[in-house]
């Protein structure tokens, strides 16, 4: 690793030749005095005119020694470092951090003048309230950050910031309360964050890999929001917030499932009411992973699950269908599924002709053709629809509708039971750092249950929940 | 994860046990004691509660029974007992199996399916076995709650049509039918054997030995209640109704309009019999890893060989489910308070504490 | 060793594999002995009648709307089956159809008149046997034979069945002109003490002119060509029939013993508790007047004490329901029944129950289940009285009329 030499000919040679491109530019001036300097930058994404302003222009007129420690206290930039490796002095370069060498430097002397391209903190179009706030993360850490330090003014809120992928050097916030959070899952993210080699972070999804226990596990391993005021409730609760640079998702472990069927606005309506729609969430999801399982499971194996009346008219309408039931569901399955990865990733404008072709051209026309039923339209369209009363569980939720499909399409309604029994048993033997999945469920935590499925009013929740095992318990401070 | 907690406990004897009973059980017992079937119904459970107290007494040492029988006779002795009570344990969990084999063929299906339809039931089984016990205390957690919603729905469904007089006049089936009944039930009660494997794998707390006695008789109560609807909607017929809890729901007057919304809590209780019906498989493969180790990957092989061996048994003895029940319940009856009675109380004999060496 | 322990830690994932597999190549295969919706019979009725072979079997089975009949309402068509066992003639039901008759939706059975003169019982054993069958349809006997009754065309319904069905409503039941009774009702009381039980009689009349014409009349000759199919279309020409059940056909072991008329069956109602707003007649000045039962206590008790004493009672609260002759506006605002009225009403009422009895009593079927009663209370007496005790019991007939407030 090579140093500052002094000779600003020789440093600046160095440092051109660890940064070849045509986009890294520099800048010659002279004080008054004499002492010639230059500045290294890289184009675009260093901010040229805070530059001009903060560091040359001062300098043009400066008459002091030829040190860091002296030119730094002269310019008048708030953000000023010194470095001797020409190594990082480059890094900082390639961040858009202007670097300033001189004749006879002992350091060199980053400006942190970098030209920050972000878009405005608005809305996250997957975590939509109608109450409450509306500010969502974005892809700089550092707002991002500024986003919770704003919601969270105390000087137990640590951010700890990591650098991750050996090539892409993405900046990683780990966040917790200190004295809230266990120091035992403190220093277990850590580790892992740590002990991250891969030599680019694009996402934040790329962490959750490396932060489960269980890699290949069909459940979550680690919670998701884009909200800052989720994302601080669930710090507060004891656990760690992850922020990633360039990334508007942040993660938060422990993870519990639950979590999932809460959203932050039930916090901001009446109790009675939150537990109403995390009821209706729960029962939703049930219905779409179960609805055409048992569906078909019936038509096949057990007609009684019909009453009389609905097996007539579902006979009926199934009678020139060329398909056997399974065969039918799992084609209307797919089609739902092939629409709905479309109009994903379709553009905007069009969206609405694809909307159009799926509704009428493939869902009216199939059923006039004879190739599928009303009826298993009818339930594929509302599992299609219950699945989205959780959107975080979709990626998990809809694989695990697909295997009750294919379990009841071959061994029946007694195929679903095991299998949810199987789906349980995973789920009550699954952790993350150390916390149950399925808690407060299993193990059974009486207190937090009052946050669960069913949501207490505010103040009849006093402590954090158990299942973090935070060592500070009391969150709300009751006049008993 | 490493140890059961105590209302893991509970909720095992209290919920997940009785639903075993509720298959073939009432039927059996109206065969033999007729109207008077709640009384050797209650003295199995009151024998087994007895024996359960008695167990619990014997856990607050926290020693699992094969270290008190290491500390008592060695080793190799040790190894020996615990084996004969994973055989006992098999043996035990083939009634179950079988007849909840059967009842599958009944309540999931209009028509008798093919013979691997209950098959997978073994891998499920399989699966769960090559877990530590422990593993199902957070289980017990789950489908307690979802047994006893199960039970409270079918009884709510079915209370309304039992004729409660069908079971007078009381103790008219003398003593043959009372002696007949409970000897003959005896094979669905190996409740203490069970918790005889899961003793030291809990942390023995004050009052427990108490605790655990009432859940169980919480849970035979639920049982008895069970029974006398059962025969009170049956009554002279009722020894011809197979799989009891999901017949007795389907006279419900609002079924003509909401249909079979019963079956809601017969699946209900389905799943908890899936666990319940491999709780004996996995107590017996449990004392095997207990006797030979659980090092590696013989837990795996445990759960796969036993599992494979009930898979066999399961489609040779598919039709000969009358015979092995007769077995099992009149022949071989008495294998049933050996392990679950007598074996029990001998090992309140056992030393808690290791020899100390002279 | 290592790579034995290695080879078996994979052993899960290679199993899921495997698993994942046999699913998918089952679910494809579609056939584990399955019989789904397309391939099943969904028999909503059987009729079973006795021939000279064995049993005919009427299975009315549902078929999809627009296919037969009308594209409104429950279409189905019936199909016979002709064997030695019952079982015998589903199974040629199934080789006639190729549909697999399902009996989960059965909701009645139908038993001939002759059939159930000999036995109803042996005929009931398939079903009684049958795990997949519903023991709480309706059991009821049909004037003629069963595969007549079943094969008319109803004048309300699509479906025959789901016609007669409708006579054994909640709300048909409260009016007391019927008493249903259902295959695991009636099992019980054969197999129990009393060892008998009852059924609704099903008579048909033309819809026109309500003339009536037995269900058997054109049975018998649709019923002599067992093992034909049947299409309910096919009676295009047929009168339309409408449906009553007003008379209880009443059993002991398992035989049609005797007959209720549509006022014993009313009475056994009453006995029953079952009446709510149903309508009996009664007099006034040697004319007919209805009364209303508003509130309907029954019961019979049997006193074991010294000698078996059985005390039919009946507690009705009426109110004034039709005249029949112009009253005065004071009066059709009046609904308390006359003294005169309801004394009238009580000795009728009176009358039917003594009749009920007698009816009981000399077809020797214990229909109030007094045998079972007496096991039940004393069990030593009851092997002392159990034979004798319809014939020898002193009976006193309690019947209590009174008129709304």
């Amino acid at each position: 690793m090579k140093n500052i030499t002094g000779s600003l000919e020789k440093d600046l040679a160095e440092l051109k030749k660890i940064l070849p491109a045509e986009d890294i530019l520099t800048f010659e001036f002279q004080s008054e005095k004499g002492l010639a300097f230059t500045c290294v930058f890289a184009d675009a994404v260093t901010d040229k005119e805070l530059l001009g302003e903060q560091i040359i222009l001062p300098l043009k007129r400066y008459e002091g020694e030829a040190t860091a420690q002296a030119i730094g206290e002269f310019v008048t930039s708030p953000e000023l470092r010194k470095e001797k490796s020409l190594t990082k002095l480059a890094e900082e370069v390639l961040a858009g951090n202007p670097v300033l060498l001189f004749e006879g430097a002992d350091e060199g002397i980053i400006a942190g003048t970098k030209k920050v391209f972000v878009r405005a903190v608005s809305e996250p179009p997957t975590d939509v309230v109608i109450k409450g706030p509306r500010e969502g993360f974005i892809e700089d850490v550092k707002i991002n950050t500024s986003l919770v330090r704003r919601r969270l003014k105390t000087p137990d809120l640590k951010i700890e910031m990591l650098k991750v992928g050996r090539r892409s050097q993405t900046f990683v916030a780990m966040c917790y309360l200190e004295g809230t959070t266990p120091q035992k899952t403190i220093d277990e993210v850590k580790k892992k964050l740590q002990s991250i080699d891969i030599d680019v972070v694009p996402d934040s999804s790329y962490l959750t890999h490396f932060l489960s226990t269980r890699p290949y596990s069909l459940m979550k391993q680690s919670g998701t929001t884009e909200k800052p005021d989720i994302f601080c409730a669930k710090i507060a609760e004891g656990r760690v917030g992850i922020l990633v640079d360039g990334s508007p998702i942040a993660l938060t472990v422990p993870y519990l499932l639950v979590e999932d069927f809460q959203a932050s606005e039930d916090y901001y309506v009446p109790s009675y009411r939150a537990t109403f729609t995390r009821i209706l969430r729960v029962l939703s999801l049930i219905v779409a992973i179960y609805g055409p399982a048992f569906y078909i499971s019936a038509q096949l194996f057990k007609l009684q699950l019909f009453p009389i009346k609905l097996l007539l008219t579902i006979s009926g309408s199934i009678r020139d269908i060329p398909l056997s039931p399974s065969l039918e569901m799992l084609l209307v399955l797919f089609v739902l599924e092939v629409l709905n990865e479309a109009s994903i990733r379709m553009p905007k404008y069009v969206g609405m002709a694809l909307s159009v072709v799926g509704a009428l051209v493939l869902g009216e026309t199939a059923v006039n053709a004879g190739f599928v039923s009303t009826p298993a339209i009818i339930i594929i369209a509302f599992s299609g629809i219950g699945l989205y009363a959780v959107p975080n569980l979709i990626e998990q939720t809809s694989m695990v509708r697909l295997a009750m499909l294919l379990v009841a399409g071959s061994v029946g309604t007694y195929g679903i039971i095991l299998l949810t029994a199987f789906i349980l048993l995973y789920l009550v033997t699954s952790e993350n750092f150390g916390v149950p999945v399925l808690a407060p469920f299993s193990p059974m935590i009486g207190r937090d249950l009052r946050d669960s499925i069913v949501k207490y009013n505010l103040a009849s929740l006093p402590t954090r929940p158990k299942a973090f095992k935070s060592k500070n318990k009391r969150r709300l401070k009751t006049h008993e | 994860m490493n140890k059961i907690a105590p209302r893991q406990l509970y909720f095992l004897l209290a919920a997940v046990m009785p639903v075993g009973k509720l298959i073939l059980m009432p039927t059996q017992l109206a065969y033999y004691a007729k109207n008077d079937l709640l009384f050797p119904a209650a003295a199995n459970f009151l024998l087994q509660a007895g024996i359960i107290f008695l167990i619990m007494l014997l856990s607050r040492s926290n020693r699992t029974f094969y270290d008190m029988l290491c500390y008592t006779f060695g080793k190799i002795a040790a190894k020996i007992v615990l084996s004969s009570l994973a055989l006992f344990l098999f043996f035990a969990a083939l009634l179950p199996l079988f007849e909840q084999k059967l009842m599958v063929q009944s309540v999931f299906y209009d028509t008798l399916p093919s013979i691997v339809a209950f098959a997978p039931f073994y891998l499920f089984s399989a699966y769960l076995c090559a877990k530590p016990l422990c593993n199902f205390g957070r289980a017990w957690d789950i489908i307690a709650p979802i047994s006893i919603v199960g039970f409270f729905g079918i009884m709510l469904l079915s209370v309304s049509n039992a004729e409660f007089s069908a079971l007078a006049p009381v103790g008219v089936n003398g003593a043959g039918g009372f002696f007949g009944g409970t000897a003959y039930t005896m094979s669905w009660f190996f409740d203490s054997a069970l918790l005889l494997v899961l003793i030291g794998k809990f942390e023995y707390k004050k009052g427990m030995a108490w605790k655990s006695a009432v859940s169980y008789l919480i849970g035979a109560a639920a049982v008895l209640v069970f029974l006398a609807v059962f025969y009170g909607i049956f009554s002279d017929i009722a020894e011809r109704q197979f799989f009891a809890f999901s017949k007795i729901s389907k006279y419900f007057s609002g079924m003509t309009v909401l249909g079979r919304i019963d079956y809601l809590f017969i699946y209900s209780l389905a799943l908890v019999m899936a666990y319940f019906c491999a709780l004996p498989v996995h107590a017996g493969v449990d004392c095997l890893t207990q006797a030979y180790g659980n090092d590696g990957v013989k837990p795996v092989i445990f759960s796969v060989a036993i599992n494979g061996i009930l898979l066999v048994l399961s489609f040779v003895l598919d039709y000969r489910f009358g015979v092995l029940n007769d077995t099992i319940t009149k022949t071989l009856f008495w294998i049933f308070p050996a392990f679950s009675v007598l074996m029990p109380l001998l090992a309140l004999l056992l030393r808690r504490k290791p020899r100390e060496k002279v | 060793m290592k790579k034995f322990d290695r080879f078996v830690k994979t052993i899960p994932m290679k199993l899921y594999i495997l698993i994942a597999v046999l699913l998918i190549f089952a679910f494809f295969s579609n056939d584990f002995g399955l019989v789904d919706i397309q391939k099943t019979a969904v028999i909503l009725a059987a009729g079973v009648d006795r021939t000279e072979e064995g049993f005919l079997l009427t299975a009315q089975i549902a078929v999809p709307k627009g296919t037969e009949r009308s594209s409104c309402g429950t279409a189905s068509i019936d199909v016979e089956g002709e064997g030695k066992t019952v079982a015998e003639c589903v199974s040629q039901i199934y080789s006639k159809t190729g549909w697999v008759p399902k009996l989960i939706f059965c909701n009645l059975l139908l038993f001939g008149e002759e059939t159930a003169e000999q036995d109803v019982i042996g005929c009931m054993d398939y079903f009684l046997r049958n795990e997949y069958m519903q023991d709480n349809c309706f059991v009821a006997v049909s004037e003629g034979s069963a595969n007549g009754m079943l094969t008319t065309k109803s004048a309300t319904e699509d479906t025959t069945s789901l016609a007669m069905e409708k006579l054994f409503s909640d709300a048909a039941g409260k009016s007391g002109k019927v008493m249903k009774n259902t295959l695991k009702e009636f099992a019980i009381g054969y197999y129990g003490e009393s060892g008998s039980g009852f059924m609704p009689f099903i008579r048909a009349k033309d819809q026109d002119c309500g003339s009536e014409s037995g269900g058997g009349a054109g049975s018998d000759a649709s019923g002599s060509g067992g093992g034909s199919q049947s299409s309910s279309s096919a009676q295009g020409e047929e009168q339309k029939k409408i449906y009553s059940a007003e008379e209880t056909a009443i059993f002991s072991n398992g035989k049609m013993v005797g007959m209720l008329p549509p006022e014993q069956t009313f009475t056994f109602s009453l006995l029953k508790g079952n009446v709510f707003s149903g309508t009996f007649l009664s007099e006034e000045d040697g004319k007919p007047v209805s009364v209303t039962v508003l509130k309907n206590k029954g019961g019979v008790k049997l006193d074991t004490k010294n000698k078996p004493k059985i005390t039919l009672s009946v507690d009705l609260k009426i109110r004034l329901h039709n005249r029949g002759v112009p009253s005065p506006i004071e009066d059709v605002a009046n609904e308390k029944v006359s003294d005169e009225v309801q004394q009238a009403a009580q000795e009728r009422i009176g009358t039917f129950m003594h009749e009920l009895w007698e009816n009981c009593k000399t077809s020797g079927c214990d229909l109030f289940q007094l045998k079972r009663e007496l096991y039940r209370s004393s069990p030593k007496k009851y092997g002392e009285w159990k034979d004798t005790l319809l014939t020898t019991a002193d009976v006193e007939i309690k019947p209590n009329v009174k008129s709304i407030q």
